[in-house]
């Protein structure tokens, strides 16, 4: 496979194997099916190999063969809005507290505002954790748990320190909201693995992260790609799919209004002889059918036992987390779960509270730790962290030097983020700040060099995953993009 | 491919081989400026130039002097040998201790043109003399782009072919399908059969179902003038308008803002320009006036609604500030006028030109910096649908706020100030001075606060633009305008404008622009619109990439029909509606849409058109049919736009339409059925299959109430249960129901239910099937 160019979603089945496929209606096939199980179904029974029906090639969500052999099989990415700080979390600078107040040259740098204060020293307090001994900050007590499983990047760097475009840098790869969301790519060359559920789903507690529908668009791609958003808050599966249940009908009648359609609809079919349009529609049709009983599925956590639900603790974010447990487990193939502020003037940007007072990241660490670490754990317990990759970040992080009093403004010459699972090394600690944590200097990593990493991790090459669209051939990380070799396990 | 040989290997290689022979000095400074020096002014003079704050390492990278000389390790380069050039061997990371630039290794392609350029003897420009290159030469291979490229030949208007069986033919354009198919050993399908054909006209050209009565109609007219009789009128009704001014607003990414405040917020009073573009259509507005109306309307003094084509562009905003953010911003605004501009209008990706020359077309940055001053010159503005007086009134009270905000905001950085100096170093004298500004700010805000309460609603207005300027931009070294390179006099494209490259001093010189593209003899324009025009009516364009006919595009499938029609419109006054009779009334568009097991075979993408392809309603067809048949459609025309779209019975042009696609319910319904990103430009709608577009049909409350109204109407204009299907059929699918459809029909009707009435349930399963998604 050269590119993933822009193909024909629909290629041709033939008649009589479509024909055979819908022979009986759904009456005896998919919709019944459902039913008779009481529209109670186990995951594993949801996967599309599994299905009666069997896969089809017809679908544009269909799995499709990546560019080599993949280390992870999904992406789980906890997006910290807003940008936490890199020195008051996971690149701990005792030099902070040596010179606090100073301003040495090295911190003369461009930034947002002409921050004139001097350093200063985080307000918390560091341990070393695991085996590999990374220095955490107290406020994530339960992630400074797990970091034997976690691989931190402590030299990203992005184009600018401003929420809108580093946002849309961090989640489509380009400054603007004018191109499709990472997990769209994702979707398009991936396919899914359940295709009775979306292949990309976005949730947050309560705020969107700014720039909204951008972070899970489709842009350019086909509209099968777009990821679904929950706001967490709402949980309900109509809040995933939109019209997913029937409210009119009582079961028997739906099933007999679609037996009714598909006949219809068939003898359409013979008189149209071969028309693939018409084919993807009816099949399409009976995948609606499907959905209406694998999505409450997944939103319905009562089968899950105690000890896992306080392992995760209370809060949306961290029934988020579960979710994304969840929904991976089930075979969607991307899930991003953003964090939102209570504070209504930071809720879309929650970690930038701390422009006003960084020790409020103590506040929104409380409101996450506890479901990451938790999610970590299940994943590993279950054997799904090796085929799941997990990434922590935000678009930028905070500088060293004090904005006001007790507050720090955005740095976009260096920050943290950490991944997980699938294909990283554990316990691992790759680049590295300056002295007191304000610019990148060693084995600096830019959001594209990131975004190539995901994508070599799924087993997709970054400059081969391409979509043809309006003359040019777009991609994930532009002319960007380098793999970090270095991480990989 | 063959005018810059070897573009996809690399850009350098394409630089190099489009020169005739080895090259000369003029070539080799040509490289330097394009290929080396801005990158020197990009990643390196930071550090390494007489304007760096600090020079590092004692090196200088400005003169060529000084690149000889090199710094505290020695020559920087030495010409014609890259092996012994400190500067490649920093540039290559490849010495552990010696890397540049220190924040990020150089792509490959860029160190290539280094080892080449210093290889080549490392040339540097005279800097004492006037620049020797033409900046404008940016080693295209000008005239056999003009000559070979297929779209920037001149149209030519051809002869009609030789073909075995003209008497298939009704229309000229017939010639050319027929001798296109004959040539491949094929034949055209018979015609549709009138139920399928009458159908088809009235979707293609009003985007609604005939009604039961109108299919009567034409059946029993049996003159050969019934279809002409059958066009005319629908080209005459104000549907018609609706049904094409839609297909436009694709082109001009038409919505209503609701992106948030980084892209310009809300702008509802778009609704103008819809209804400009709408009424253009209806009014036959010839294709050149509309163009040039929407350009530049506002300084020809007529059709000045037709720029809200212009301003219904973002115009982007830094998020805080950061003169980078700022930057970017302008240049995005930017590129969003010239790519609906050019991509809409001219079939051009001229958007590529804006950080590099373009790799494929013969467009260079000059080119696209010389479009983008005109734009640049150009602002959003307004224009009052008030009396003078309320103007005022409004205005006033607006100055008065302005006014006020002004001390307030003085007082708060004070407050700010104050505090910040009282957490180091308390004092009681300022701690008494907080306090006093504290209670006048309070004042202050009490006193805004009642402005604002009280401040007169904004007066209407429509969207427009306006002349602000009246100078030429730099070039923006990669795309980034806070590093300008040479003047780009504002001016048409070089490869469209031959030696005619006139300085355009008028203003922003947008109605230069607009009489640019709309010369009868540019090549481009009416090849552009006939193409869409023909996509429309047949499911696909003669040329398969209706925004894109630069090298990168597909080529024609019928090259001499496209020119014919191109020269058609241009003959014909630019008459958009003459054009659509000769399309419907040719033998090509009344084909049928059956299949054929041998055509298919050979030409499965209908590319000769051995048949007419089937295509799925657009959800505005879909939309307005449903509503149409339920006999629920409101058709009355205009206005300011739809919020509920599904809670209303108007016609989906009027929805509103926001830039991010998920500002309204409805932005998730148009999206779930293909309807286009707002954004941008659209060159086609794809046609996507998913399953929650089923879910709508089966499960949504918009088509429970269709099939009640639905149900409702079978009850009220017709008595029995026969009658009933009949006339369900009759308002779906334009046709009756078999025998067989009949006695499903019966037979689910008569058994028992517990939810909706049984033929409501009915209802619901014609309005959702298959059939009447698809116009055959």
């Amino acid at each position: 496979m050269a590119s993933q160019r822009h193909r024909d979603p629909t290629p041709a089945i033939s008649r009589r194997q479509m024909l055979s496929r819908i022979g009986s209606g759904f009456g005896t096939l998919g919709l019944a099916s459902v039913l008779t199980e009481g529209g109670i179904l186990k995951p594993s029974s949801l996967h599309a190999t599994d299905s009666l029906l069997g896969p089809s090639v017809g679908s544009p969500l269909a799995p499709k063969t990546p560019h080599f052999k993949p280390k992870a099989k999904h992406v789980i990415q906890l997006f910290m809005t807003g940008g936490p700080s890199q020195v008051d979390t996971f690149d701990h600078k005792p030099a902070l507290k040596k010179h606090a107040g100073e301003r040495p040259e090295g911190v003369n740098r461009k930034s947002l505002r002409q921050t004139t204060s001097g350093l200063l020293p985080s307000p918390f307090g560091f341990q070393r954790h695991g085996r590999c001994g990374q220095w955490v900050s107290d406020i994530f007590p339960h992630i400074g748990e797990v970091v034997d499983d976690l691989c931190f990047i402590h030299s990203m760097h992005t184009d600018i320190p401003e929420h809108a475009g580093a946002i849309m840098m961090m989640n489509v790869g380009h400054l603007q909201p004018t191109r499709p969301s990472m997990g769209s790519w994702l979707v398009y060359g991936l396919g899914t693995e359940n295709r009775d559920l979306p292949g990309f789903v976005s949730m947050s507690p309560r705020e969107q992260p700014r720039g909204k529908l951008a972070n899970w668009g489709n842009a350019f791609l086909p509209g099968a790609y777009a990821g679904s958003y929950i706001k967490l808050a709402q949980m309900a599966p109509g809040a995933a799919i939109r019209h997913l249940q029937n409210r009119h009908l009582a079961a028997l009648e739906q099933r007999q209004q679609a037996d009714l359609l598909t006949r219809i609809n068939k003898l359409l079919l013979e008189r149209r002889e071969r028309d693939r349009q018409l084919e993807a529609g009816i099949e399409a049709m009976e995948l609606a059918f499907r959905m209406q009983f694998a999505v409450p599925d997944v939103f319905d956590t009562t089968g899950e036992s105690k000890e896992t639900l306080e392992m995760y603790g209370d809060g949306e974010f961290a029934k988020g987390c579960l979710l994304a447990r969840r929904l991976v487990e089930r075979g969607v193939r991307v899930v991003q779960l953003s964090m939102d502020n209570t504070n209504p003037s930071y809720g879309e940007i929650a970690w930038d509270s701390g422009h006003e007072d960084i020790a409020d990241h103590a506040k929104l660490a409380k409101r996450c730790d506890q479901g990451i670490a938790a999610l970590i754990k299940d994943l590993k317990r279950r054997g799904l962290l090796d085929e799941t990759l997990v990434m922590w970040g935000g678009e930028f992080g905070r500088a060293p030097t004090s904005e006001g009093v007790k507050g720090r403004d955005h740095d976009h010459y260096g920050f943290t983020v950490w991944l997980a699972g699938g294909g990283v090394r554990g316990g691992f600690s790759y680049g590295a700040t300056d002295e007191f944590g304000l610019s990148a200097v060693e084995n600096r990593v830019h959001v594209h060099d990131l975004h190539a990493t995901i994508l070599h991790l799924m087993g997709l090459d970054h400059e081969r995953l391409t979509y043809r669209y309006s003359g040019r051939d777009y991609r994930l990380t532009d002319v960007e993009g380098h793999v970090v070799q270095d991480i990989l396990a | 491919m063959a005018y810059m040989q070897g573009v996809a290997s690399s850009a350098l290689t394409a630089l190099w081989l489009s020169l005739s022979s080895a090259p000369g000095e003029q070539e080799r400074v040509a490289f330097f400026e394009r290929k080396v020096r801005p990158v020197l002014v990009e990643r390196c003079y930071g550090c390494h130039s007489h304007e760096a704050k600090k020079v590092h390492g004692g090196l200088y990278l400005d003169s060529r002097e000084a690149l000889l000389k090199g710094g505290d390790s020695g020559a920087a380069v030495v010409p014609g040998k890259p092996a012994e050039s400190l500067l490649l061997r920093a540039i290559s990371y490849r010495d552990p201790d010696l890397r540049m630039p220190p924040d990020g290794k150089l792509p490959p392609q860029t160190i290539a043109a280094f080892t080449e350029w210093v290889k080549l003897g490392a040339a540097w420009p005279d800097e004492n003399l006037p620049a020797q290159i033409d900046p404008e030469d940016s080693g295209y291979d000008w005239s056999r782009f003009r000559q070979e490229h297929w779209a920037f030949r001149p149209v030519k208007k051809p002869a009609l072919p030789s073909v075995s069986d003209a008497s298939w033919a009704l229309q000229p354009v017939d010639r050319f399908v027929l001798a296109g198919l004959e040539a491949r050993g094929m034949t055209p399908a018979p015609m549709a059969d009138r139920r399928t054909l009458i159908r088809r006209v009235y979707f293609d050209l009003i985007g609604l179902p005939p009604t039961p009565a109108d299919v009567e109609a034409f059946l029993l007219d049996d003159s050969e003038k019934a279809l002409s009789r059958v066009v005319d009128r629908l080209l005459a009704s104000p549907q018609h308008g609706e049904r094409w001014g839609r297909h436009w607003l694709d082109v001009a990414r038409y919505n209503h803002g609701f992106g948030n405040g980084y892209e310009g917020g809300k702008k509802l009073e778009a609704f103008h320009y819809r209804d400009w573009v709408v009424s253009a259509f209806n009014r036959d507005l010839p294709y050149d006036k509309f163009i040039e109306q929407q350009l530049a309307g506002d300084l020809l003094g007529e059709g000045i609604r037709g720029t809200g084509f212009l301003a219904v562009g973002p115009k982007y905003r830094s998020d805080g500030g950061d003169p980078q953010g700022i930057a970017n911003a302008t240049a995005d605004t930017l590129e969003d006028r010239m790519d609906t501009t050019f991509r809409g209008l001219q079939a051009l990706t001229l958007a590529c030109a804006r950080c590099h020359d373009h790799k494929f077309d013969p467009i260079p940055m000059q080119d696209y910096y010389s479009i983008a001053g005109v734009f640049n010159n150009t602002k959003l503005s307004e224009l009052p649908l008030a009396s003078e007086k309320t103007i005022k009134r409004y205005n006033d009270r607006q100055q008065a706020i302005l006014e006020i905000e002004r001390p307030i905001h003085k007082l708060r950085v004070d407050l700010i100030k104050h505090r910040v100096s009282q957490s180091k170093d308390p004092k009681k004298e300022v701690e008494e001075e907080i306090q006093a500004k504290e209670k006048k700010l309070a004042v202050l805000v009490e006193a805004r606060d009642l402005l604002l309460e009280s401040a007169p609603p904004k007066y209407p207005f429509v969207l427009t633009v306006a002349d602000s300027g009246n100078a030429d931009m730099h070039v923006a070294l990669r795309g980034n305008l806070r590093k300008p390179g040479e003047l780009a006099p504002r001016r048409f494209l070089k490869i469209l404008s031959g030696d005619d490259r006139t300085h355009w001093t008028e203003g922003s010189g947008r109605l230069d622009l607009a009489r640019a593209i709309t010369r009868p003899d540019n090549p481009l324009t009416a090849r552009v619109f006939v193409n869409r025009v023909w996509m429309h009516h047949f499911g696909h364009a003669i040329v398969r990439t209706p925004g894109n006919f630069g090298i990168l595009g597909e080529k024609p499938t019928h090259p001499e029909l496209l020119d014919w029609l191109a020269s058609y419109l241009v003959e014909n006054d630019w008459s958009i509606k003459k054009l659509h009779r000769l399309i419907l009334l040719s033998a090509s568009y009344q084909m049928n849409s059956a299949f054929h097991e041998e055509h298919f075979h050979r030409d499965g993408e209908n590319r000769w058109l051995w048949r007419m392809s089937p295509r799925r309603l657009t959800v505005e067809e879909l939309r307005d049919g449903l509503l149409a048949a339920s006999g629920e459609l409101d058709l009355r025309l205009g206005g300011e736009p739809t919020q509920e779209l599904l809670q209303s019975q108007r016609r989906t042009v009027y929805t509103v339409i926001s830039r991010t696609g998920d500002h309204f319910e409805s932005d998730l319904f148009l999206r779930l059925f293909d309807f286009p990103d707002a954004r941008f430009t659209s060159e086609k709608r794809p046609v996507s299959t998913a399953p929650q577009q089923f879910l709508f049909l089966l499960n949504s409350p918009f088509m429970v109430e269709r099939a009640r109204a639905l149900a409702e109407r079978l009850h009220t204009e017709a008595q029995e249960t026969s009658e009933r299907l009949k006339l369900a059929y009759l308002l779906l699918f334009s046709r009756l129901p078999t025998e067989e459809e009949t006695n499903l029909g019966f037979d689910y009707l008569q058994r028992e239910g517990k939810g909706l009435p049984r033929w409501q349930q009915y209802a619901q399963v014609l309005l959702g099937a298959q059939e009447f998604l698809f116009v055959q």
